[in-house]
């Protein structure tokens, strides 16, 4: 009889330990002063690991103005690309500034907050590659796992679509020849071609994305709180100044 | 009449290897068609979704196939060479052996992916007029998981091959030398055939390891099985469902090889018994 009731406990504690909100709440967070905060580091020059090994680049510095805003301590937590936003899911970080593009497929995962830059993808390759739309189709794509990229890059009709864990992979790829095209953001390519002094040819614009930072499904006080954070950095100089520091040029949607 | 019996089984046997491997993942494919129906995922990917996964699996064996027999022949010959008089085939054995079980597998894979194909291009110099491909064209993620498998295997082997052939008895040498027999043929009717029974096992679990390390991979972009549920979570954010569908391919994958290995080792035994 013991062993049922102890039983029946341990089963009850799974139980509730299965249904228990695994994410912060806004109050909670406020609490303890400390805002948990996810992002990638291989995504120059929006989230890197620079050469001390310190995390660097546009999104940090937007995250970091954000927690400031909202008067909480930043805590970064790097975290692999492809499973990020489910590890915000459960609840390893209080919200993910990493780029991530708004699609309705990750909508129905997370919840996005509005969009703090907008840009597109474009055609990296070396010079005398497949630089347009129509020139891709048969040819080898390589694009990070998990990403608009990705997707992007399915349409094409690419003899093969290589998958990478990160976009520096995918970068080495392309300079060792195994792809003939790598599809990433114009930014990126712009500045992988910058720091490394590479000989590669970007292609114009080929869409637009609306990127937004992300929260755990249902944490809607902390997105409101992000959002109202984002629209006073946008209105008082804070989001302009860091967007030319590290563009030149002001990168919110228009 | 022998010679055209032996052929016939053999003509059979590759027939019915060959059906029974379309067989298998076919059943493969419609299990997880059926999974992940089971599981609510969106009727008209699904097919798509369980097609990967079965693509991955046909991957992630015959790697594992070609790798071990490589690994098996690398292992006999530098565990033979191992334990040689001549230092010139000793010592590149040890140092072989040593280099390959000290550093991680993933390290190998990353080492036979990016950097061979730099450490190859003085000697692709010379190739390249000649016709043959870039080295990236041969040095692709499956021929690159293939060489550090195999070299990776074949080091763990070559250990199995040394303490098997060591557990013979010296005695047997002794009795074979003073019969006049060369080291060599000492080797090939005493000592492998005793050793054998001794090394099948331990190689054996070498194998089904191998099965699983093929999963690194993923790393260098080979869409084996890993691979291909990784694409499946990034879309479909589910990775409960996919984790424990792949887990359970390669449990499928393993078990049915151990069947494989298991029967292997009961004819080495039985032809052992009846040799000895």
């Amino acid at each position: 009889m013991k062993k049922l009731i102890w039983f029946g406990v341990l089963v009850l504690a799974l139980a509730s330990l299965a249904s228990a909100q695994q994410f912060r709440t806004f109050p909670q967070i406020k609490k303890s002063g400390k805002i948990l905060i996810g992002t990638e580091g291989a995504f120059p020059p929006f989230n890197f690991f620079d050469d001390q090994n310190h995390l660097k680049g546009f999104d940090i510095d937007i995250g970091n103005a954000i927690a400031k805003q909202l008067n909480l301590q930043p805590e970064w937590k790097a975290h692999a690309w492809d499973t990020m936003l489910i590890a915000l899911n459960q609840g390893r970080f209080d919200f993910v500034i990493a780029s991530h593009t708004i699609t309705a497929e990750r909508a129905k995962a997370v919840d996005f907050s509005k969009p703090y830059y907008c840009t597109g993808n474009v055609i990296v390759t070396k010079p005398g590659g497949p630089l347009t739309p129509e020139a891709l189709k048969g040819k080898v794509i390589g694009a990070q796992l998990g990403t608009t990229f990705e997707e992007f890059a399915k349409q094409f009709g690419p003899k093969q679509l290589k998958t990478y864990q990160t976009n520096p992979d995918a970068v080495q790829d392309l300079m060792m020849g195994r792809i003939d095209a790598w599809i990433t953001d114009q930014f990126t390519a712009i500045e992988a071609i910058k720091t490394r002094n590479l000989n590669l040819k970007v292609s114009g614009l080929l869409n637009k994305e609306e990127i937004g930072m992300a929260v755990a499904k249902g944490n809607s006080l902390l997105l409101a709180a992000i959002n109202k954070a984002l629209d006073d950095i946008q209105a008082n100089g804070v989001y302009a100044k860091i967007s030319d520091k590290w563009f030149g040029q002001d990168i919110r949607c228009k | 009449m022998r010679l055209w019996r032996l052929l016939f089984y053999s003509v059979l046997s590759i027939i019915a290897l060959v059906a029974g491997y379309y067989l298998f993942f076919y059943g493969i494919e419609f299990l997880l068609d059926e999974y992940l129906l089971f599981t609510h995922f969106t009727a008209e990917k699904v097919p798509h979704f369980a097609h990967s996964l079965r693509m991955g699996a046909e991957i992630t064996i015959k790697l594992t196939v070609i790798s071990s027999v490589t690994g098996l022949i690398l292992g006999l010959v530098s565990g033979i060479a191992r334990l040689s008089k001549n230092p010139f085939a000793r010592l590149p054995a040890q140092f072989y052996i040593w280099v390959i079980r000290g550093t991680p597998l993933l390290v190998q894979i990353l080492f036979a992916y990016n950097a061979l194909p730099f450490m190859l291009e003085p000697v692709w110099k010379y190739l390249r007029p000649l016709g043959v491909p870039p080295v990236q064209d041969i040095l692709t993620p499956y021929w690159a998981a293939f060489i550090a498998l195999s070299v990776n295997v074949g080091a763990y082997n070559a250990e199995v091959v040394r303490a098997g052939i060591q557990a013979i008895a010296k005695g047997q040498w002794e009795a074979a030398m003073s019969l006049g027999m060369k080291p060599f043929q000492v080797m090939r009717h005493i000592i492998v055939p005793q050793a054998i029974k001794i090394v099948v096992p331990p190689l054996v679990n070498n194998v089904i390891a191998l099965l699983k390390d093929s999963s690194l991979a993923s790393v260098i972009t080979l869409l084996e099985l890993v691979h291909q549920g990784q694409r499946i979570i990034s879309i479909t954010f589910r990775p409960i469902e996919i984790y424990v569908a792949v887990a359970a391919v390669y449990l499928i994958l393993t078990t049915v090889l151990t069947i494989f290995t298991d029967w292997l080792e009961r004819t080495m035994n039985r032809r052992g018994a009846a040799s000895a």
